[in-house]
């Protein structure tokens, strides 16, 4: 367990970089990272399902401007993280997505912290150019911590979280939970319908 | 710009945002991108150095894509810089740089975003759903146990992935080599494709696709009742209102995922009482 959240947690730290800081292939949409998770926790079709509903649900946000959306990567690795440790894949999407809108606001205070002492760097930079690579290397290497450690941190702490609700909680919350999770593809479908609105020519 | 230099800028260009920062935004790549061509071309001058890297760590703000389009075009003024007499034209070639840059950066943002962020990316999410539901993968059912060959599992994902960034480093390759080379009047290169036109043809595809998911999952959720009782009714009715409310959100520019949250509570909460 200890060992494949770890595995996790680096995967998801290495994805999340994708996803704004470096290469941008998009491996860290929902829709392909989730197989890969899904892999990784033995379970792909989990992984394909999650994927496709993190996505749909996600479709109406874009990074444009400084808008950071919920972190994709996170949204699917929690559920699956859990989902492995036998836990409903409703509940884990619930606690994945509120995880996700978390780290979306952890993101944005690294970026806005950065900046303080980007001034300084760039005395330096202008004086050796060299320092502009150190400096990228510095800042993909933290945000890929900061991911690690979220991660970890999260699917450790809603793991023994639930694990001690779990007793207690009545087959109406499970109806309650699974009726939200089943009402997200079609939210998502209907979001699809104005994000294609034709606004050009 | 030789084959080699076009390479290593087109490599760098994957670092663009990797300094990302809310005051400069990608000033630090941009920089990192345009240092190996700068450092050749002041390589008789290392004394200018400092001044010219100093206007390329001012406020950049484009799509990473796109991006490509603004390599190239200020590289060339770059050259035209190096190349003045006296100050007057050299005042005269900056601040032509500047005005360039900030021009090609808004546009190529507003292009990048439409295309890549606003159609590509969602268009491939209906290929990728389209695709799996073509193989046979039905995810709609949350308690699923047909357990599908895994190159079915692996194909969708594999193929968007492969297109977005055939489409991606295309753009990304072209932009770099079209821009240096094409002039001020054709916004660097900007009109060779007609954005305009391509966006409007994939949104209509993008639509077609999206009513042919909508009346599949219509038809998969129809095909999972086993009798019309008082059960599916509340459940049609329930996910009928949120997909109505989803419109009147999408209205108030509340995100769905905001409307996901929401529904998880007030479920739990009306299934409590």
């Amino acid at each position: 367990m200890m060992s494949t959240t770890l595995l996790l947690s680096a995967m998801a730290a290495l994805l999340e970089l994708d996803t704004t800081y470096v290469f941008q292939t998009l491996v860290s949409r929902p829709l392909v990272a989730g197989p890969i998770f899904g892999l990784l926790t033995g379970d792909v079709m989990a992984g394909i399902q999650i994927g496709v509903f993190a996505e749909l649900l996600g479709a109406d946000i874009s990074p444009l401007g400084g808008v950071i959306p919920p972190s994709g990567v996170v949204a699917t690795v929690i559920p699956l993280a859990l989902h492995q440790t036998g836990i409903e894949l409703y509940f884990g999407f619930f606690i994945g997505i509120a995880a996700a809108l978390l780290y979306s606001h952890i993101d944005a205070y690294l970026r806005k912290t950065r900046f303080t002492w980007l001034v300084y760097l760039e005395i330096k930079i202008a004086k050796s150019p060299r320092v502009i690579w150190h400096t990228l290397c510095a800042n993909l290497l933290l945000s890929a911590l900061v991911t690690f450690v979220f991660v970890s941190l999260t699917i450790w702490l809603s793991t023994w979280a639930i694990l001690a609700v779990f007793p207690y909680l009545t087959p109406k919350i499970h109806l309650a939970f699974q009726l939200a999770y089943l009402a997200v593809p079609w939210i998502g479908l209907a979001a699809l319908l104005p994000v294609f609105r034709l606004k050009t020519r | 710009m030789n084959f080699w230099m076009r390479a290593n800028m087109f490599f760098r260009s994957f670092f663009l945002q990797a300094g990302w920062n809310y005051v400069k935004y990608q000033n630090l790549g941009f920089a990192f991108v345009m240092l190996p061509f700068l450092q050749r071309l002041y390589k008789q001058d290392p004394g200018a150095f400092p001044t010219v890297l100093q206007r390329y760590l001012d406020t950049f703000n484009t799509h990473p894509v796109m991006s490509s389009f603004c390599y190239g075009a200020m590289a060339k003024q770059e050259e035209a810089i190096a190349s003045t007499q006296s100050i007057a034209e050299y005042k005269e070639k900056v601040f032509e740089w500047t005005e360039t840059r900030r021009a090609l950066s808004i546009t190529a943002a507003s292009i990048g975003d439409r295309l890549f962020w606003g159609t590509i990316k969602p268009l491939t999410l209906l290929i990728a759903v389209l695709l799996w539901i073509l193989l046979g993968v039905n995810f709609f059912e949350t308690q699923n146990t047909y357990e599908p060959a895994s190159w079915v599992l692996w194909i969708a994902p594999i193929f968007i992935f492969t297109l977005y960034n055939a489409l991606a480093w295309f753009v990304r390759w072209k932009g770099i080599k079209i821009s240096y080379s094409a002039d001020p009047s054709s916004c660097f290169g900007l009109t060779y494709f007609d954005w305009n036109k391509t966006i409007y043809w994939l949104k209509k595809i993008g639509v077609i696709f999206t009513i042919l998911m909508i009346l599949f999952a219509i038809g998969s959720y129809l095909s999972t009742v086993e009798e019309f009782n008082l059960q599916f009714a509340v459940h049609t009715i329930l996910i009928s209102f949120f997909v109505l409310f989803s419109f009147i959100t999408h209205r108030l520019k509340i995100p769905n995922v905001y409307l996901y949250l929401t529904t998880v509570i007030i479920f739990t909460v009306v299934c409590l009482f």
